[in-house]
């Protein structure tokens, strides 16, 4: 079995995995990261889009609130390139609690988060979408993150500065001996083939499965499954990020993220990391809350509903009925401490705007361990992307027609404005070849017609590179993924855009024959 | 912003409108109805600046928004693209839509204007120095005006009508039948007379549209604003409105609200009060209509219905009156577009395109033989008139000819 | 008054107005845009994706097939066969065969009647042929279609990639733009000498379908050629016709509220400007599915037919309308308004909606095309039994 051997461990490619690779990488430590999966299909991967500006948690969980905020500066520093600075606004409504707005504003002056009253006629102007029935608004420092974008960049930069980030492989054992574990046994998601990996210290950042993951080391840790439910629209209503000012409650978000707006998102206790079903209800549920702060929201087309799994920290293991009153923040558990298993530490909660700073403290953990005096500078090194276009809005449009310098480069997602030399550079990249991946790094097929041209395209383009039979059936999945997003909002034009996708794959393209599906 | 075009929401992605788009399919400069409307549309940001999408090459003939089987307006997304303000536009395009305006200087020295748009050194001057295409036709300007002929028709006020008791109608005559064709005016005066309606001409402007297609978006307000305030008097007396051009009455039935945005109680009530001369014959005086005889018109005729009708989205009432004139062996155009569309393909940059666009019919006017071409759309019978050489007439003038009118 | 007003210009639509204009009557097309067949690979699929042959008597009583008849089904093809010869556009096939037309990724469609330039790739299985790209043309897989291809026991053996003369175009090229290029002569002979050198030793060529010549092509995605070259000869010979063609506005239904036998009217037309009402004695709805509005889904889970409100049947929850995989059977294909022998919509007790009412092509219920591979064949067999209906 082949091996390999390296200081320290991480599992979980998410952001707090990622980013506790990239701080260790920058004190000088050896680092590998493994993932089950690729890139961006875990809780990271779908996500609402929000840096936070930290209202959110103020008067509920000032510790938390106060994270974001100072974090929501650090990270326009160190990653703008994934960041559009939207800004944000609070509203509250006139049927809303009417104190929670005073008691709110002063919670976050005291936390010293910028809010900034504003007047009716200012937000109008601003976002005329808006209901007019706002008795108080407020200005703050909301943004909207792209978590490809960040996750794609720190796993880039963790292989700039040495580290390895090996991906679709999955922990299946742990090695303990004398109660230290001492090495991780993974099995390939895409062969089937184990390999070994020692190391000095395993951090646990599994996300939703960490509790699996610990448990491979026999031990337990007290976590929660949330499920958070999104729905993306086809369109941007607003160009601001819009919070509802109330307590924190589901659906009170609405963020507009590349091309289109996610609303969100709800807060259901599952018991498991793959629990992810979605109720009609809940969609329902979010379209009617985005009607109150956008009148017509409910109308307009919804592309596409998916769900996120969070790992939240519950010591209160009984409490199962509303998973919202726990705290976010994370917590980090030294199973030497708590379970007299050495080497091995887990960290979950927390949320994606704060993974910097989760990140830090586990380093922290880990330099500590490894008696490292290196202190974290991930505040201040930005981390690089790779060399390629990006998705916010304003960069999607460049270069629709050749200019002097610039052949011109066939667009292979038309909604999102993908080129082929994107494609190519992905396809030079990866030995992997998984259009759901493609679309995290490119957003190839987020569009209206969720990937009804573009899928067969970018196939048609990988086809001399890889193996053809695997395309293929890389392929019929996407497209049959890309129909369950779309399946649970069978009404008006949403209706008509999964049915003409479904006549164009199987009476003109008839792509059920060519990966052996019956058809 | 994004709440006026909800039925952006609509787009499928379905490629119809870009099959369907006349200029498209013969350059590649123009990057498709799709590609310009509702998906550049999603890109649009209040501070960013949209790249160059290419909208300057649709000639608004409206074909994507007629085939589109979702409701999206793509020609009037890409004809809103357009706007810019006064200065950004060339002066060329700010004096050529402003037809009413070159029509009244242009009248009074007829005799020195006419031999001059036909001498080609002028015309290799124009195209020089202006911009306009010295292939492209340009009108014949009338000696006499129509609002001077029949400036006994104009009636300032609807109390002038109280004690009309026939079926009254006002007649829109528009800048090129003002100016370039006043036969025209007087034979649809004559007809609806002679249908037994009271015909009279309200005050009018130009319906704007040649400014709203070169973008100049606030002039083009301007006039409708002035043609809505001139004609609601009499649209609150339920007299409807009629011309004999298909693109002011698109203008008044649409654009004044899809385009230009005029979306208040009067432009409503222009819109549902506005017809086509045929729609209105057929629709108001069904039983005098059907009582006309009509005289042997022995001529092989191709039918050209303009993008501009075909917006009303009434089909081609022509043709049912056509169609009942013995003699009369009729072809019909099924080209979406001849191409010239306004002031697009008067213009040296886009002839070409233009040309292209309208090559097709072009050639099967001149296979099949016919003797004339008949359209409602003045630009419509130059452009055809002056590349295939054959004559061209307004359905009117044969529906007149048949009916002994004229010879 | 209009003798018959059909509603819908997709394929059952247009052609059903060319039947009724073929039999003297007056007719009007009413269309808010155009139909499925730019998204279509433009054949006549009758019944191919079922294992058995179609049978008639083996189908539910409420199979459109068996409810327009096999007389019309017959006749219809009939029909359609001379509509196309006539307008030079001849289609080869028949009830009883079936053809294999490859598409754009190299997988087989099974259809019973294709245009004769498709239709050549049946004649070339057993004989190299050779697959061409087009330098350009995005919607072109040559690689898949090779592999494909070869699996499905084409003998290829090579593809080829072909240039276009002229400079680099500014965008990519839709199959719409190479077809009107190759309409002009002066263009074919420069890519004659362009590609000939290229095609020596290639004895067949199978290539993106934009040629309209002796060649086998094949359908790219949308805009389909095949698709689009058989709408515009139904427009056009619907025209010849004399068919009075509104497209462009919609249509609302209206009662006739002055008899007492329940009867409609014609239709409000909804101008981009303003309402009229177009009246007629008969009319045939021929307004498809969902895809193009003949069936509206609802957000509550009900599903509206979008221009006389008539009964439809649908399930309790809006999730039943789907099942979980793209590629499984779907609910939704069933829905639809249901008729009578005479193409009448039938309310909830089975009798006629209103006596001069009919319907055609894709609103009808009962049938699940896609898995039947049924679409055209329902359309021209239900427009055909429709228009002799309205005409009795």
């Amino acid at each position: 079995m082949p091996s390999l051997s390296t200081e320290l461990l991480v599992i979980g490619a998410g952001a707090t995995g990622l980013g506790i690779a990239w701080d260790a990488c920058l004190r000088g430590i050896k680092v590998v990261v493994v993932d089950q999966s690729n890139i961006a299909q875990g809780t990271s991967g779908r996500y609402h889009g929000l840096l936070h500006s930290g209202g959110r948690y103020a008067v509920t969980d000032p510790i938390s609130a106060q994270e974001c905020a100072s974090e929501n500066s650090i990270l326009r520093r160190i990653i703008p390139h994934a960041i559009e600075d939207t800004g944000g606004l609070y509203l509250a409504l006139r049927t809303d609690p009417a104190d929670y707005a005073h008691e709110w504003q002063r919670a976050c002056q005291e936390i010293g988060i910028d809010v900034e009253p504003q007047s009716l006629d200012q937000v109008l102007r601003r976002e005329p979408a808006l209901t007019k029935s706002i008795s108080q608004a407020f200005q703050v420092n909301a943004a909207s993150l792209d978590s490809f974008d960040l996750l794609n960049s720190l796993s880039h930069s963790i292989r700039k500065t040495g580290g390895q980030v090996l991906l679709h492989h999955r922990v299946n054992e742990f090695i303990i001996e004398d109660n230290t574990v001492v090495a991780a046994e993974l099995v390939s998601e895409l062969d089937q083939t184990t390999m070994q990996i020692g190391a000095e210290i395993f951090i646990n950042a599994a996300g939703p499965w960490s509790d699996q993951v610990a448990a491979l080391a026999g031990v337990k840790i007290p976590i929660t499954h949330s499920k958070g439910t999104m729905i993306a629209m086809a369109n941007r209503l607003t160009h601001t990020v819009i919070h509802r000012c109330r307590p924190p409650s589901s659906g009170d978000a609405i963020v507009p993220a590349g091309s289109v707006m996610i609303i969100g998102t709800t807060d259901i206790p599952v018991s498991s990391a793959n629990d992810l079903p979605i109720k009609p209800s809940e969609i329902d549920f979010l379209l009617d809350q985005g009607e109150e702060l956008i009148p017509g929201f409910s109308n307009r087309r919804p592309l596409r509903a998916w769900s996120g799994i969070r790992p939240l920290y519950n010591p209160l293991h009984d409490d199962m009925n509303s998973t919202r009153g726990i705290s976010r923040s994370h917590v980090l558990i030294n199973h030497a401490e708590t379970d007299g298993i050495s080497g091995l530490a887990s960290i979950f909660g927390g949320k994606l705007t704060t993974f910097r700073l989760m990140a830090q403290r586990v380093a922290d953990f880990v330099a500590q361990e490894l008696q490292i005096d290196d202190q974290c500078c991930t505040d201040t090194v930005p981390i690089e992307p790779e060399e390629k276009e990006f998705i916010i809005l304003s960069n999607r449009t460049t270069r629709l027609l050749p200019s002097e310098n610039n052949a011109r480069d066939s667009v292979i997602c038309e909604c999102e404005n993908v080129r082929r030399s994107e494609i190519e550079a992905y396809i030079q990249s990866s030995d992997h070849f998984e259009l759901d991946n493609l679309r995290c790094t490119t957003r190839l097929g987020m569009g209206p017609c969720q990937s009804a041209f573009c899928s067969v395209r970018a196939t048609g383009i990988a086809f001399s590179s890889y193996e053809t039979e695997d395309l293929l059936i890389d392929l019929t999945s996407f497209i049959d993924r890309r129909w369950r997003g779309t399946s649970l909002l069978a009404w008006g034009q949403s209706m008509r855009q999964i049915v003409f996708s479904r006549r164009l794959y199987l009476e003109l393209l008839g792509i059920q024959q060519v990966s052996g599906d019956k058809s | 912003m994004n709440q006026e075009f909800l039925p952006t929401d609509h787009c499928l992605k379905c490629n119809i409108c870009t099959a369907s788009c006349p200029v498209a399919s013969v350059t590649d400069r123009f990057l498709g109805p799709k590609a310009v409307g509702p998906q550049a549309h999603r890109f649009q940001h209040p501070h960013y600046e949209l790249p160059d999408v290419s909208e300057e090459w649709c000639s608004s003939c409206g074909t994507c928004t007629l085939v589109c089987p979702h409701d999206v307006p793509v020609a009037e997304m890409i004809a809103k693209m357009k706007e810019r303000p006064n200065r950004e536009a060339s002066w060329r395009d700010r004096i050529i839509s402003r037809p009413e305006m070159l029509g009244r200087l242009a009248t009074r020295f007829a005799s020195i204007v006419n031999p001059l748009i036909n001498s080609s050194r002028v015309r290799a001057a124009l195209e020089r120095y202006f911009g306009i295409s010295s292939k492209a036709p340009l009108p014949t300007i009338a000696r006499t005006s129509l609002n001077k002929s029949l400036r006994d028709y104009y009636v300032k006020s609807p109390n002038r009508l109280e004690e009309i008791s026939r079926l009254t109608v006002g007649y829109f005559h528009g800048c090129s039948t003002n100016f370039f064709e006043p036969m025209l005016g007087e034979l649809a005066v004559v007809i609806l007379e002679s249908l037994g309606l009271y015909v009279f001409l309200p005050p009018q402007v130009c319906c704007g549209l040649p400014l709203q297609s070169n973008g100049l978006f606030d002039a083009a307000r301007k006039l409708a604003n002035k043609n809505i305030k001139l004609l609601t008097p009499f649209l609150r007396e339920k007299i409807p409105i009629v011309g004999t051009s298909p693109s002011c009455m698109l203008a008044f039935k649409h654009d004044y609200r899809a385009i230009l945005g005029i979306d208040t109680e009067e432009s409503n009530l222009l819109a549902n009060s506005t017809y086509d001369f045929f729609e209105f014959i057929l629709q108001f005086v069904p039983e005098e209509v059907n009582r006309i005889s009509y005289r042997k018109v022995v001529a092989h005729a191709l039918y050209h219905p303009p993008c501009q009708l075909r917006g009303h989205g009434i089909g081609t009432p022509a043709l049912t009156i056509l169609r009942r004139i013995p003699g009369l062996q009729l072809e019909v155009s099924d080209f979406a577009c001849c191409g010239v569309a306004g002031t697009y393909g008067v213009k040296s940059e886009r002839y070409q395109v233009a040309y292209a666009v309208g090559e097709q019919l072009f050639q099967k006017a001149l296979a099949m033989n016919v003797d004339f071409i008949i359209s409602d759309s003045e630009t419509c019978r130059w452009w055809i008139s002056k590349h295939t050489k054959l004559p061209a007439y307004h359905p009117l003038e044969i529906m007149a000819r048949s009916m002994g009118i004229i010879t | 008054m209009t003798d018959i007003l059909i509603i819908g210009a997709g394929l059952s639509g247009l052609f059903a107005s060319i039947l009724a204009a073929k039999r003297n009557a007056d007719v009007t097309l009413v269309s808010a845009g155009h139909g499925g067949l730019s998204i279509s690979h433009g054949c006549i699929d009758v019944w191919s994706k079922a294992t058995s042959s179609l049978s008639l008597s083996r189908l539910k009583k409420n199979h459109p097939y068996r409810i327009a008849g096999k007389r019309a089904l017959n006749i219809a093809m009939e029909a359609f066969e001379d509509i196309m010869h006539d307008a030079s556009y001849p289609f080869s096939g028949s009830l009883s065969k079936q053809l294999f037309i490859p598409t754009a990724i190299g997988s087989l469609h099974c259809t019973a009647y294709a245009p004769i330039s498709l239709a050549h790739s049946q004649m070339t299985k057993g004989t190299p042929i050779a697959i061409a790209s087009i330098a350009g043309l995005r919607d072109c897989f040559p690689e898949m279609l090779v592999k494909n291809l070869r699996s499905n026991g084409y003998l290829v053996e090579r593809s080829i990639s072909l240039s276009l003369p002229g400079s680099e175009p500014y965008r990519d090229l839709y199959s719409t733009d190479l077809a009107y290029r190759f309409e002009d002569s002066a263009y074919r002979d420069q890519i004659a000498q362009l590609w000939k050198p290229r095609l020596s030793g290639i004895h067949c060529l199978g290539i993106p379908a934009i040629l309209g010549i002796e060649l086998f092509e094949i359908p790219t995605p949308p805009p389909s050629l095949p698709g689009l070259r058989l709408e515009q000869v139904l427009f056009s010979t619907a025209a010849h016709f004399g068919v009075n063609i509104i497209l462009g506005s919609s249509a609302i239904g209206r009662i006739d509220r002055s008899r007492k036998l329940k009867r409609v009217s014609g239709i409000t037309l909804q101008t981009p400007s303003n309402s009229r009402q177009l009246k007629a004695q008969k009319v045939i709805l021929a307004t498809g599915g969902f895809l193009h509005g003949g069936l509206i889904a609802h957000r509550d889970g009900s599903i509206q037919e979008s221009v006389f409100n008539l009964p439809i049947d649908y399930p309790e929850n809006r999730k039943a309308l789907l099942a979980p995989s793209l590629f499984d059977k779907q609910p939704y294909e069933m829905h639809g308004v249901r008729v009578n022998s005479r193409m009448q919509p039938l309310d909830l007790k089975g009798e006629p909606v209103y006596e001069n009412l009919f319907s055609a092509g894709g609103i009808i219920a009962g049938a699940d095309r896609q898995s039947e591979g049924s679409r055209q064949g329902i359309d021209l067999a239900t427009a055909q039994r429709a228009v002799e209906a309205a005409l009795e």
